[in-house]
């Protein structure tokens, strides 16, 4: 378990980083907290030639909120985004979801871009992210652009970022004050582990107890987190009620076209999709109705 | 409490005793917690050479051609070895099957399951040796996989050794006692299936040795964490082909084996061969991915059919178990695993007689070896949930049932229908404690209040054995013409008192989890009343001719003790000789306690300390009595205290594991039948392994192997996919539980002491993971009784469980609509 032969390049600025991103294409990486990437190069799953280490360019570590959106930098560490009293404000279900992410001196160490860059199909942030209808901020020595976040995953580890592009920071729209409900729930085989099926929920409610807007994303049943639209559409003007969320489970379940691992077939994530998606909006459903939209 | 002469075992309590059965301080704790323990990892002799591997990427594979070229060419590549290659230069590995089945580290000219070595190579540091892996080309002819056992005893399957007649490589069904006329006066025979997937150890350090060779002196010395360099150094020796009186093997601190490290061949081979072409050091030391795909020491993988007959009263009769058996692609240690289970086969039950039927079939997957429980594991499975099934269909409670058909404290020593002796017990006063231990009326109250709230809990209950002492007889006696005779698989021990008094020991075995240097200190200072903190222990290596067969089988503690009383005793004999020669008293009236002989009776004598005796002993030699010689040394071999031979006819086995613990574990569960998922809430035991030796290694084993048998019960898993590759080669796929996942664990012990061992102590290394995955199957079945589920499959993984209650349901909704 020892790395192929490979350069190391740690520059202090963005623009170096997208100088080598340019030169080195496919065969560059990016180095943020390194929690996936350095065990997939030490079993030789990835063998990059070049390693960027964005570590040392400062600015990439701060959260900050612009017009009723959340920034989160491509150096902000998962842990910081889960404890940060900006992103528990405006989008509480990201910080639920954060606080899922394996352990927290892994958390300490990797960051909520990295994770979502690195796209693997279970992961929580991902699923939070396309819940919240986020966007990836895409840079590169041609300019920048911005992905949404449905666009972002193409399949298990693959993005929509191009080979010279980094992906440099990551926006959350805040959720709507008022009757707004949200919820991450997740099955996991063990604690800190990725999940089997994991449900990021948001509810808006109007003043008669009637859904006005849903949305459901379903993580680690397929192969990139999906919204079950399906299952939005059919729980809105509905009230909150048990059978309703049975049903937009069951809807979800039959949306995602599921993919099977070690951890569970292909019926038992369908299985899953529909179980949790039903008690994650009823979660939401019920802090909606208290009103407030904290975790 | 200052009597220190030898205790009379029969009477043994931990209350007699100064240091036996007291927590003083674990000797091997500083050096480990501190990091400066020696692992293979920490030998670093100069101009090493470091070694990696080529795996396998095939089940099944021809090997058609090897090309080298390029990886040799690679700068800081000494050398590279195909199978081929390396045979010239080591022999086959060590094998204690009666077949042809031979195994060489390095594969040659078939691959036999992934992940296998098919060439090794030599290099400055591990990063260069893995680039020049990447540089070997090797052409193969993919064969077809045999994954799945059943299908590999068909006659027509491919086969996985040629030099076999097919693949169940051993079948043996034997009966023992009137089977047949048991079952026909039984009134009803409870049946039910049995299917455990296999697990392996796991240990945090891997294996590996680092051997050096000397072609001046044709000498090698290796440095390694297996545990038989005292045990079967010849067969080292003769792997390497080398002198058995020019080899040296060191031991090193062990990072943990749970089985798995007892004779570790393989990497002995492949640095051996390595070192014996290049003429420098080499260190192979298997890293994560190749310990979990190819450590040699993987678990059963059994399908059981069970049937117990009984009474109407739940009186059971007899037992028959059927039994296939994976072994993966070799059979190193015959079908030694089936031995252990016929330790207790029985379990704790009066049952008069027995059918076993085994098949071991050969698959292309890694295969087995020693895994704590080592086959018994899975007898106190099939075992448990006959009882568990036959209580339920009698509708007697789960704990009445064992009660009913225990085996009664007076029966002891019992003779079990196979041959194999329990020496002592009392079964129903570990249940009964148990079940006050476990509060469980407070439980049952607790199901029944959360059940109306949706939520289901279970309370599981298992009363198993756990054989300790081992006798590694248990490899070949089921075989009819037996290639060994028996062993009495023996402890050595070497003691010496310097001239200031000074107490050294020197052990043969290595520095395993269980604790030799405490235990040893332990027993030495009881048997001359001086504080373990001030005897010195030491390591033997391979040249010191100790014999020790190291840890295994729960034997150590209770053998090392009997080594240690045996070489003190020779020397507090010798001591008390001297002092009562010098005080001109007779023998008998010299007392030793606190470290001064005095003549018994009178406290006020000034008496001689130790260091006196010690320097008479030493230097003065005329002021002692006539005919003693000078010196305070002593060298122990303790045998196995009762052991005896399988009859001819083999429908005896002996008694080969007969210092036998028991405990009673009842883990408290909650299921959630939609997910699968299976939360601890808390778990009890009571166990009983006669003396307690120390209270905190005790502890530690029975929590520790609690810990594991969880993961038995709920995670942990090799799985292969239809091509036969390792699909959980890494802890990702590849779960067990952290202390998130073990509850709180309260623990008591019984002390019913053994009338054969020192001290009367039991072995305790094992009984946690014996018995807690079919406690926690107990449990499972119990949460989930309004859904009518029976639990017969392990680990019940999420998925596995949602598929059972599926069934279930199926079941019940066929069986109302009349189906």
């Amino acid at each position: 378990m020892k790395p192929a032969v490979f350069s190391y390049q740690s520059p202090r600025t963005l623009d170096e980083v997208f100088g080598e991103l340019a030169e080195h294409g496919s065969d560059a990486r990016v180095l943020a907290g390194g929690q996936s990437l350095i065990r997939l190069m030490n079993a030789r799953t990835e063998t990059p030639g070049v390693l960027v280490d964005i570590n040392r360019i400062p600015g990439l570590d701060e959260v900050t909120v612009e017009d009723g959106v959340v920034r989160i930098g491509a150096l902000v560490r998962q842990r910081t985004s889960e404890v940060s009293p900006v992103i528990r404000e405006h989008t509480p279900v990201f910080s639920e979801a954060g606080a899922e992410v394996a352990h927290v001196s892994v958390r300490e160490r990797g960051t909520v871009v990295g994770s979502i860059a690195f796209a693997d199909p279970c992961a929580e942030l991902p699923t939070a992210l396309v819940a919240l209808d986020g966007e990836i901020v895409a840079r590169s020595t041609r300019g920048e652009r911005v992905i949404p976040a449905e666009q972002m995953f193409l399949g298990p580890y693959r993005t929509a970022l191009a080979e010279d592009e980094m992906a440099v920071e990551a926006r959350l729209p805040a959720l709507p004050t008022g009757r707004t409900g949200s919820a991450f729930l997740e099955i996991t085989r063990r604690h800190g582990e990725l999940p089997v099926c994991g449900v990021a929920s948001i509810l808006r409610l109007d003043d008669d107890g009637q859904i006005t807007e849903a949305r459901i994303s379903v993580g680690a049943v397929g192969d990139r987190p999906q919204r079950a639209r399906a299952a939005e559409s059919a729980l809105l003007g509905r009230t909150t009620d048990p059978e309703v969320w049975r049903e937009a489970g069951e809807l979800a379940a039959r949306e995602i076209e599921p993919r099977p691992t070690v951890h569970g077939s292909s019926a038992y994530r369908r299985h899953l999709a529909s179980v949790v998606t039903r008690r994650s909006l009823s979660r939401a459903a019920a802090r909606a109705l208290e009103g407030a939209h904290h975790v | 409490m200052t009597d220190t002469t030898t205790t009379d075992p029969a009477a043994a309590t931990g209350e007699g005793f100064r240091w036996i059965g007291k927590p003083v301080k674990r000797k091997e704790d500083p050096k480990l917690v501190t990091g400066r323990a020696t692992y293979v990892g920490d030998v670093n002799p100069p101009g090493m050479l470091h070694a990696a591997i080529l795996a396998s990427p095939h089940a099944h594979a021809r090997i058609v051609s090897i090309d080298t070229s390029r990886a040799k060419a690679l700068p800081g590549v000494v050398a590279v070895l195909t199978g081929a290659e390396a045979a010239e230069v080591v022999g086959p590995m060590t094998a204690f099957c009666a077949e042809p089945v031979p195994q060489h580290a390095i594969a040659v000219e078939k691959t036999r399951y992934w992940g296998e070595a098919v060439a090794a190579v030599a290099a400055v540091d591990r990063y260069v040796a893995e680039d020049a892996c990447r540089l070997i080309d090797v052409e193969y002819e993919v064969l077809d996989p045999l994954v799945d056992m059943v299908e590999a005893m068909d006659p027509a399957a491919v086969k996985v050794h040629d030099t076999l007649e097919g693949n169940v490589v051993f079948h043996a069904d034997k009966s023992y006692g009137e089977v047949d006329a048991d079952f026909a006066r039984a009134d009803r025979v409870i049946r039910t299936h049995a299917r455990w997937h296999r697990m392996g150890a796991q240990p945090i350090e891997t294996a590996g040795a680092v051997c050096s060779w000397d072609p001046f002196t044709a000498s090698m010395t290796i440095w390694s964490n297996s545990s038989f360099y005292n045990f079967l150094p010849w067969s080292f020796a003769s792997m390497l082909g080398i002198s058995t009186s020019r080899m040296r093997m060191i031991p090193c601190a062990v990072g943990g084996s749970f089985g798995s490290k007892h004779l570790l061949n393989k990497v002995i081979a492949i640095s051996g061969a390595l070192t014996k072409v290049t003429g420098k050091p080499v260190r192979y030391l298997e890293d994560r991915l190749e310990n979990i795909a190819a450590n040699d020491n993987v678990g059963c993988d059994r399908i059981y059919d069970g049937e117990l007959a009984i009474t109407d009263d739940g009186e059971f009769l007899s037992l028959k178990l059927h039994c296939i058996d994976d072994y993966g692609a070799y059979f190193q240690f015959g079908p030694g695993q089936h031995g252990c289970a016929l330790a207790q086969p029985v379990g704790p039950y009066r049952i008069n007689s027995l059918q076993y039927e085994v098949s071991a079939v050969l698959t292309n997957k890694v295969q087995q070896g020693f895994f704590r429980g080592a086959g018994a594991d899975h007898g106190n499975f099939i075992l448990e949930r006959l009882v568990d099934a036959a209580a339920d269909e009698l509708g007697i409670d789960r704990a009445e049932i064992r009660r009913r058909n225990f085996i009664q404290p007076d029966q002891f020593p019992y003779k079990i229908p196979s041959g194999n002796v329990y020496d002592s017990g009392d079964y129903e006063g570990v249940l009964d404690r148990a079940l006050t231990l476990a509060d469980v009326e407070y439980w049952r109250a607790e199901q029944k209040r959360l059940r109306a709230e949706g939520r289901y809990i279970g309370i599981g209950l298992a009363t198993c054995q756990e054989r300790t002492a081992y006798n590694a007889t248990e490899w070949w006696f089921l075989y009819d013409n037996p290639p060994l005779p028996a062993t009495s698989t023996p402890e050595s021990i070497k003691i010496d008192i310097d001239a200031f008094g000074g107490v050294r020991a020197e052990l043969g075995c290595p520095v395993w989890g269980n604790s030799p240097q405490t235990v040893a200190s332990q027993v030495i200072a009881e048997e001359f009343g001086i504080d373990p903190a001030d005897v010195s222990i030491e390591h033997n290596d391979s040249t010191s001719g100790a014999i020790s067969a190291g840890p295994g089988g729960s034997r150590l503690t209770v053998m090392l003790s009997g080594a240690a009383r045996g070489a003190a005793g020779q020397l507090r004999e010798k001591m008390i000789r001297i002092a009562a020669h010098a005080m001109e008293v007779s023998p008998e009236d010299v007392e030793l306690s606190d470290g001064v002989f005095r003549p018994r009776g009178v406290p006020t004598h000034t008496g001689l300390t130790f260091a006196d005796v010690a320097m008479k002993a030493h230097l003065f030699k005329q002021t002692n009595p006539e005919g003693e010689s000078s010196g305070l040394v002593a060298t122990y071999t303790y045998d196995h205290p009762l052991a005896s031979m399988p009859t001819e006819d083999r429908k005896d086995t002996g008694a080969f594991y007969p210092i036998v613990s028991h405990a009673c574990h009842i883990p408290i569960v909650e299921v959630d039948p939609e997910s699968g998922l299976v939360t601890m809430l808390k778990y009890y035991a009571v166990n009983d392994c006669g003396t307690v030796m120390h209270p905190k290694l005790v502890e530690g084993q029975v929590i520790g192997g609690i810990a594991q048998g969880i993961g038995a019960a709920l995670m942990e898993e090799y799985r292969y996919d239809e091509q036969g590759a390792l699909i959980s080669g890494s802890f990702r796929e590849y779960l067990m539980p952290s202390s998130h996942e073990v509850p709180e664990i309260v623990l008591e012990h019984q002390e019913t002491p053994s009338p054969v061992t020192p001290y009367g102590v039991k072995g305790a290394g094992e009984g946690g993971r014996l018995i807690a995955p079919t406690a926690i199957a107990a449990a499972v079945d119990d949460a989930l009784k309004p859904f009518g589920v029976w639990i017969d499959e392990l680990p019940m993984t999420p998925e596995r469980l949602v598929e059972v209650i599926a069934r279930a349901e199926d079941r019940a909704e066929d069986e109302e609509s009349g189906r």
